[in-house]
């Protein structure tokens, strides 16, 4: 069966090339029958690699260890769901994933603009190509998952941090999102190579964008999630090199969204608009790099492995061949009007794209730090936390706060007086906000009482519009209906809010106690009375060892709750297993994590009160809620686009 | 063994696939690549910019209504924008004129309202009905063809 799998890929990775080769030629040479062939060569990769992702996913199912990918990362005890999972927890079946989406994406975007955008798919063809032969190479050449052996009697087992539900929707959820990127650079540089920079590539690519970019936002937000539950450290986010490699891009195409809206209504920004398409790709691909090259230390160093080279280099060769693209193509590229005041909806939206940009990059250079000091200096150092806090403080609350304005203020220009009249009612929503949280309280922290209050200003703001918007048109279904990116926008808005009392919540007002208890005592935390009742170990389960600690918990709720460490057939490392109860009127969650003291009875209890930290899960929610308004199909604007194209293909 | 037949199937299956366009059309009396001419492409360009013009005046009138910009920014911003869509209707037209085919399929042109007269202190103006892109991109639907907009 291997055999099949990797005459699958041979087969991907020829066609991957013609599709390069021949679609570049026809391309160029404007040849009708090789660019359709170039085309369904497309096509064909994307049948032959779901050819040999299928037969790595039914080795993966019946553990056959014969293959050494399967016997690497599977066990006779692996539930077969982590089985199946393993295609993605591993080097070889991450990029075999990748190319699979890469191929199915290109396909489809291919398909379904191939007759409106003939001239335009004829470049996006070869562009996909040369990706997908780069990925298929890798597989065929450098790291194939159908490598076979003799079979040996059992596996070594999955990662045990990855065996987790979370890890089964966490990784593809991502990859979704990473290779979706590919879609509006292949739109963009074909675009550019075909001299053809009108908007046609933007109205083509601009649900894919948002459905990456939904993707990555989503699975990140699964990541935390994963963290929370599994790492067993009480936090959710740790700028972990791997976490900030798909936080990279999901910023820079935040950035674009934005920016493509002022291409959109006033011809401006088009060179930048190119630029942040390439670079949300590349940091797509160095985010992948990262994680599946093992250069910098991670908790996800579970994927170490000599492809580093290989995708460095295509990193930097595709970075070259946007930049001479770009470059070359700078004079068609030129704006036709310019920002006509300070205080206008496109200039808040240019303020925005540079707090994102900037953010991605400094996140960047805190990713690249330790390679940096590496090269330089000989030894690895690294940045902290505090340097990440501090810059996510810098420019994520002035970003929180233009979400608020920038809806407020008109295209074009807006007055003072206009401006402050629009301002009133969310400035007096955050105002009372701000006093009463100080009154409760929350002025222990600074940062945490401005987050709550920008929060208050941009719910307040977004209520403002809705009504508004709903006394304009008569109705809030048909205001949403007639502009779904927008109102849509709104929702993420929302989310992002969410999401930004979720974090000052659960980081800034967090009680935090560690104590050790022999069975019978007991402590209180932030209105919980814990009681360490008794140990049970692990019965019956055959992929697992290990005790939990029981404990009864009274005051703010009672009940028993479950805390413990698991070592995991064929590993010898113990994991923490912690124990959560949620309480989802406060949004907020008890955590305990129980560490046995050896050769006594006692154990190390770090009990942790996390409140409003549910509201982060609860963002992910509303955010893919909002992603899907705005990114719901429009039979209107694809009327826009036939009407505007139908007669130049006439 | 079977696998490896397997494997030569897709391969031939795929190669069948690619020659697929050779195999229709062995001799095809046309084949170059449909790509726009320049007329077209200056059409695309124009059609771009009415829409783009029409969906900023749209958005005025949004805006207007909202309570986003005052009266006097409105009455401000909204004569070159119209003077920016008829710009883009009328070149549109002389295009048609002048290339023909090339420029087929456009849509009748819509009537550019004047601006609305200054409002008396303190009355709000009534909004300048404003055309529609068409079809817009955001909002809206698209205008009846020839028929002036309702003052």
């Amino acid at each position: 069966m291997a055999d099949l799998g990797r005459a699958a890929l041979v087969v991907s990775l020829g066609l991957a090339f013609y599709a390069l080769a021949a679609g570049g030629y026809a391309a160029y040479t404007g040849r009708r029958r090789l660019a359709t062939s170039a085309r369904n060569a497309l096509f064909a990769c994307f049948g032959s690699t779901l050819v040999a992702a299928a037969v790595l996913a039914v080795a993966l199912a019946r553990k056959d260890f014969s293959f050494v990918y399967v016997a690497t990362h599977t066990n006779r005890t692996l539930p077969t769901v982590y089985a199946l999972s393993a295609f993605w927890g591993g080097q070889e079946g991450s990029l075999l994933l990748w190319l699979l989406v890469l191929t199915g994406y290109g396909a489809l975007a291919v398909a379904l603009n191939r007759r409106l955008l003939r001239d335009l798919v004829a470049w996006v063809v070869p562009v996909f190509g040369g990706i997908a032969t780069f990925f298929a190479f890798v597989l065929v050449a450098v790291a194939s998952p159908f490598d076979t052996q003799t079979a040996p009697v059992d596996g070594a087992g999955l990662t045990p941090s990855l065996q987790n539900p979370y890890m089964v929707a966490h990784p593809p959820m991502l990859y979704l999102g990473y290779v979706g990127l590919s879609v509006p650079f292949a739109f963009a540089a074909g675009a550019l190579l075909s001299g053809r920079t009108d908007e046609r590539w933007i109205v083509a690519t601009r649900r894919w964008t948002l459905a990456a970019w939904m993707f990555l936002g989503f699975g990140q937000l699964l990541g935390a999630h994963w963290a929370y539950v599994e790492v067993g450290w009480g936090g959710y986010y740790a700028w972990d090199p791997v976490e900030n490699a798909a936080l990279m891009p999901w910023l820079a195409a935040t950035a674009f969204l934005h920016s493509v809206m002022i291409q959109e209504r006033k011809g401006m920004l088009k060179v930048w608009n190119m630029v942040l398409v390439a670079l949300a790709f590349e940091l797509s691909l160095f985010g992948t790099f990262l994680t599946r090259s093992g250069v910098v230390n991670s908790i996800h160093s579970f994927s170490k492995s000599p492809i580093g080279g290989w995708f460095l280099s295509f990193v930097v060769i595709s970075s070259l061949f946007s930049l001479v693209v770009i470059l070359w193509r700078l004079p068609l590229l030129k704006a036709r009007t310019r920002l006509e005041s300070a205080l206008s909806r496109e200039a808040a939206f240019l303020y925005n794209n540079l707090l994102l940009v900037a953010l991605s990059l400094t996140v960047l250079w805190g990713v690249l730090f330790p390679i940096v000091t590496q090269l330089v200096k000989g030894e690895t150092r690294t940045m902290g936390r505090p340097y990440y806090d501090f810059f996510l403080r810098s420019f994520g609350l002035p970003l929180l706060l233009l979400m608020g304005i920038g809806p407020l203020i008109a295209w074009r220009k807006t007055s003072a007086r206009s401006l402050v009249r629009t301002l009133t009612w969310p400035l007096a929503a955050a105002l009372v906000a701000g006093v009463a949280l100080v009154a409760a309280g929350a002025g222990s922290s600074t940062p945490g009482l401005i987050a709550y209050t920008f929060s208050a200003f941009v719910l307040a703001t977004i209520v403002v519009e809705l009504v508004r918007g709903t006394r304009a048109t008569g109705s809030l279904t048909t205001l949403i209906a007639r502009n779904r990116r927008r109102y849509g926008g709104y929702v993420v808005h929302a989310a992002v809010v969410l999401l930004a009392i979720g974090i000052a919540g659960s980081s800034a007002y967090q009680t935090t106690r560690e104590q050790r208890l022999v069975p019978g005592q007991s402590t209180e935390v932030a209105g919980y009375r814990l009681t360490y009742d008794r140990t049970d170990p692990i019965r019956n389960d055959p992929n697992r060892t290990g005790r939990y600690a029981v404990l009864n918990v009274s005051g703010r709720w009672n009940g028993t709750l479950r805390t413990g460490q698991v070592t995991y057939t064929g590993f010898q490392e113990t994991d923490e297993d912690v124990g959560i109860k949620t309480d989802w009127l406060r949004a907020q969650d008890l955590y305990v994590i129980a560490n046995f003291d050896r050769g006594s009875q006692a154990v190390f209890f770090k009990i942790l009160v996390k409140p409003l930290v549910n509201l982060i899960w609860l963002a992910g929610i509303v955010f893919v809620l909002g992603s899907l308004i705005a990114l719901w199909p429009d039979a209107r604007e694809q009327r826009r686009l036939v009407t505007r194209l139908a007669p130049a293909h006439a | 063994m079977t696998w490896v037949i397997l494997g030569a199937v897709i391969a031939a299956a795929a190669v069948v696939l690619v020659a697929l366009p050779f195999l229709r059309e062995p001799q095809a009396e046309d084949d170059r690549l449909d790509a726009p001419s320049d007329e077209q492409a200056r059409r695309l360009e124009l059609v771009e910019a009415r829409d783009r013009a029409l969906a900023a005046l749209k958005e005025l009138e949004f805006d207007h209504r909202t309570g986003k910009i005052t009266d006097e920014d409105y009455r401000q911003l909204v004569s070159p924008l119209r003077q920016a869509a008829a710009a883009a209707l009328r070149a549109l037209e002389e295009g048609k004129e002048r290339y023909g085919p090339a420029m087929s399929g456009l849509e009748p042109p819509v009537q550019v309202p004047e601006p609305a007269p200054p409002p008396d202190e303190g009355t709000p103006p009534t909004p300048v009905p404003v055309p529609e892109p068409y079809p817009p991109p955001d909002e809206g639907t698209p205008p009846t063809p020839d028929r002036p907009p309702e003052e």
